[in-house]
């Protein structure tokens, strides 16, 4: 009987877990993309998720959302706050980040990796305190009806806002690696990202390949926790939180990798959930550091680690 | 078509190239060759762009390339395959092939120039998919030769093909190159160290020394010069 209902309580954190899973692959992917193509340091990427957040809030209730209705409203709003985002992450591109990285700072001290630690968590503080006083304190949530609807599978409960910001990220996170594979622009990031000498020898621009990587990161990191936003309330220092959570995936599923990225995100989701079956809740950011200890002990590459190069 | 004159790079203190000039005419086959160190693959990089000169001038096909930006060079037809190969490690042979394609212009001959340069190299063509920072050393001297190609260039810029390679994989290089020059009358500029091989296929060679032009003329004049061949071709 005890078993039993260990049991259940197992396929419900499993489940549970890989629905939010889902929405942590997608931010993680969000970061892949920007550290795979530029090496950039950056500890900013958690407040440009809480903005993401914020966006989606501001337009789900906006009357412009309005229109989509309460069940499909939310998810809209997230999918629009990825171009208010990419927007924003351009801006700042061009304005600081490319001036620490990139060609010009690779003989700088650190290859230009100190200058990005100080101005990206200096991006940070300004993000949090600035919205501190846009948004205030009070943690809020993204309100839909769907959350508190859930479908059952057995006597496995699945949150219907969850489900949706689920699909909506496999989704995304799916698109993305098409454009990276297949798209001649993606094409240009990853040369970049490899060799950007050699890609400049090609025709890349590489300073706009990193600034289209950066925006793009940025936004889907957003997108991510705008989707996060309809089952998890937040306020403006949530992001230092989740920048943990988005390093541990990507460096779980092996620095550089895409989808090793997004599996790395699952995993975290994944092991975030389970652990509450065992260990009180406080304890669950630590049991994912254990785990990510646990892993790079075993595979120092990472899950999906590049196949070793020949130079 | 490439006309450089008194060109100087300065790396930090450091003088790479000191007023060198350079010439080199549509449809030649122009070798250069120096020690290590001599500033050859400066050279290349200053005509590339991904060096700032400190003085002179670059003029291709007429035009001040100097003006141009690094990555809009590919585009007016010159390819540079570089020193190391330098292929994209993490991407496919075939994706490394296409991103020589990268310059719209080139795109639209895409599907042709693969055709030649799987006739060129049939290996690349078994090798599509797999990785290129997998390969050997002299396939991915041919995915670097090849992605040069498919930029469908006029002017190829090679930087020491030969280096690290197997002497029988050098000679099939070399014959390669000539058989490019020849059947598609390209354009070629070569840098390397194998000062023998390097002169015997060009149509006019230059010595460069610690930056400087030691020595210009054709094949003839350079293979018969005393100095040169105690210096650099070991006769
Ligand atoms: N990025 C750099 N910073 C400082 N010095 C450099 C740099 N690149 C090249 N040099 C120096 O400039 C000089 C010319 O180098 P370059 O690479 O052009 O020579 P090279 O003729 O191509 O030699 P090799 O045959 O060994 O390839 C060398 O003294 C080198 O140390
Ligand atoms: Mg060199």
């Amino acid at each position: 009987m005890e078993f039993g209902i260990f049991l259940e309580d197992a396929a419900q954190a499993l489940a549970t877990g890989i629905l939010v899973g889902g929405a942590y692959a997608l931010m993680c992917v969000g970061l892949g993309i920007i550290f795979g193509s530029m090496r950039v340091i950056n500890f900013a990427q958690g407040d440009f998720m809480m903005l993401g957040m914020y966006a989606t809030y501001y337009l789900a209730t906006s009357a412009l959302v309005g229109v989509f209705g309460l069940y499909a409203g939310p998810a809209v709003a997230a999918l629009l706050s990825g171009p208010i985002l990419f927007a924003f992450g351009w801006l700042l591109h061009k304005t600081m980040i490319s001036r620490v990285t990139g060609a010009r700072v690779a003989d700088m001290d650190g290859g230009g990796g100190y200058a990005q630690l100080i101005l990206t968590l200096g991006i940070g503080l300004v993000l949090q305190n600035g919205g501190l006083i846009l948004f205030g304190s009070t943690p809020i949530a993204v309100l839909t009806p769907l959350s508190r609807q859930s479908w059952e599978v057995g006597t496995v409960l699945l949150n219907q806002a969850r489900v949706v910001a689920f699909v909506a990220a496999i989704g995304i996170a799916a698109l993305v690696n098409l454009f990276l594979t297949y798209s001649r622009i993606g094409r240009g990031l990853r040369a970049a990202a490899d060799n950007p000498v050699a890609a400049t020898y090609m025709g890349v621009d590489v300073t706009k390949a990193h600034r289209i990587a950066f925006s793009l990161g940025v936004a889907v990191t957003a997108v991510a926790g705008g989707l996060l936003a309809s089952s998890q309330s937040f306020q403006p220092y949530i992001g230092i939180d989740f920048v943990i959570v988005m390093y541990a995936g990507v460096v779980l599923g092996g620095l550089g990798s895409i989808m090793g990225a997004f599996w790395g995100g699952l995993t975290i989701g994944l092991v975030q959930q389970l652990s509450t079956l065992f260990l009180p809740y406080q304890l669950q950011n630590t049991t994912i550091f254990l785990v990510f200890l646990l892993i790079i002990f075993f595979w120092p590459q990472g899950m999906f680690g590049r196949v070793s190069e020949r130079t | 078509m490439l006309r450089i004159r008194e060109l100087s790079v300065h790396y930090g203190g450091l003088c790479a190239l000191d007023k060198v000039s350079i010439d080199v005419e549509a449809g030649q086959f122009v070798a250069i060759v120096g020690p290590n160190g001599a500033g050859k693959t400066t050279l290349f990089k200053a005509i590339s762009g991904t060096v700032g000169p400190s003085g002179g001038t670059i003029e291709y096909k007429g035009r001040d390339l100097l003006a141009v930006p690094p990555h809009q060079r590919p585009a007016l037809g010159i390819a540079h395959v570089p020193e190391h190969r330098q292929v994209f490690p993490s991407m496919t042979v075939l994706e490394n092939l296409q991103m020589g394609a990268y310059a719209p212009a080139a795109a639209a001959q895409w599907k042709r120039s693969l055709e030649l340069i799987y006739e060129l190299f049939p290996i690349l063509a078994e090798r599509g998919t797999q990785l290129a920072g997998t390969l050997s050393g002299g396939q991915q001297q041919m995915v670097a030769i090849g992605r040069g190609l498919a930029n469908v260039p006029e002017l190829l810029m090679l930087d020491e093909p030969s280096m690290g390679l197997a002497p029988a994989v050098v000679d099939m290089i070399f014959d390669r190159i000539q058989q490019i020059h020849k059947e598609r009358e390209l354009t070629i500029l070569l840098v390397e160290q194998r000062a023998a091989e390097a002169l015997e296929s060009c149509d006019l060679g230059y010595v460069l020394e610690t930056g400087r032009v030691a020595m210009v003329g054709d094949n003839q004049q350079l293979l018969n010069d005393k100095r040169l061949q105690q210096s650099y071709l070991g006769l």
